[in-house]
């Protein structure tokens, strides 16, 4: 391949440039996301109260985030692929949070739309079944009314969608941030720049 | 010269403040770091088992132990960058240690959650530091001048 055709001079993009790949895999990530939370959700809610802090719910947050943070590299790959091969490092970063922001809003209009019309009592069987297991639980009585009293509190505190979102993007956009970094070094042709 | 250095500082300031606010309500007088700010924060991305988590002032971090090791080894390890800019340090290698970090967490969660072992904080927080320095550190010749001459 010539040579002109690999290394054309790095342009800068728009916003609309990066939609496609932040949109489309922003949106997959949300709804595995969204998905994989309901599916462990009716899990939790289903399963006896074992006592062990590996319950369904507690375990879906680990993979989930896992899953959720590399949304960035796979967008930054996406845009290499079908936008331009060529990306800065800056570029990337902004993909990666611009993803991260996306999984964040989407997921949380989802599981909104999920309690408003699918199921209203969603929130509170998740409560209570997760109250029962830490009920089960072998640590000081104390203990388990501190993390019951912290739990109830923070689902009482259910805020609107536009706080939970305030609240969302900072963590997952930084972290989706960081893979996209990491994207940009695997996937990208490298360009020299100055920042 | 770094090249790209001002979204180092950008990365830098943003990943300090995480790991402050990772510390939780404990460092701002709260009872609980669930419900708090900080909580809030952080739900999204750590189940914040109280205990699987560490305390400050006896109220437990926003974060459990393996969140806070990554978060942390993520700051280190990006203080570190232009030392390793500096001197010159093969990303490629560290790229291979990223690896076996990502393989290493695997193994641990799972040999826990299958009853194989039980980990502690100290043992989550030693693997996630790991993983977040190798991941930091593997981005080292993307703030090297002259980039791609040498790749």
């Amino acid at each position: 391949m010539d040579q002109s055709e690999v290394s054309q001079p790095n342009e800068s993009f728009s916003i609309s440039d990066y939609m496609p790949s932040v949109g489309i895999v922003g949106a997959i990530f949300s709804l595995i996301s969204f998905v994989g939370g309901l599916f462990f959700g009716y899990q939790q809610i289903n399963a006896e109260p074992t006592g062990s802090f590996f319950s369904p719910f507690m375990i879906s947050s680990g993979v989930i985030c896992l899953i959720t943070s590399v949304a960035g590299l796979v967008a930054v790959w996406y845009f290499t692929r079908e936008v331009s091969p060529q990306l800065k490092l800056g570029q990337g970063a902004v993909i990666g949070f611009l993803t991260g922001a996306v999984i964040v809003v989407i997921s949380i209009v989802l599981s909104e739309l999920w309690v408003m019309l699918i199921d209203p009592d969603y929130n509170e069987k998740i409560l209570e079944s997760m109250i029962a297991n830490i009920e089960a639980m072998d640590m000081p009585q104390s203990s388990k009314d501190d993390m019951i009293d912290a739990m109830a509190e923070s689902i009482d505190s259910q805020q609107t969608i536009l706080r939970q979102i305030f609240w969302g993007v900072p963590i997952t956009g930084l972290l989706n941030l960081l893979t996209a970094m990491i994207g940009v070094k695997l996937f990208a042709e490298k360009e020299e720049e100055t920042f | 010269m770094m090249q790209n250095l001002w979204l180092y500082i950008a990365v830098f300031i943003s990943l300090l403040l995480m790991v402050v606010l990772s510390l939780g309500g404990g460092l701002w007088g709260a009872e609980h770091s669930i419900g708090h700010w900080t909580g809030k924060l952080f739900e999204r991305v750590c189940h914040q088992i109280p205990e699987r988590s560490f305390t400050i002032n006896n109220v437990p971090m926003a974060v459990n132990s393996r969140c806070f090791g990554i978060f942390a080894g993520l700051q280190a390890g990006w203080m570190l960058i232009p030392a390793a800019v500096r001197f010159r340090l093969e990303a490629s290698r560290i790229s291979w240690f990223l690896l076996f970090a990502v393989i290493a967490q695997i193994i641990d969660y799972t040999g826990n959650l299958l009853g194989f072992w039980e980990n502690t904080n100290i043992s989550r927080v030693i693997l996630g530091m790991f993983l977040g320095m190798t991941a930091s550190l593997s981005l080292t010749d993307m703030f090297k001048n002259n980039f791609k001459n040498q790749s």
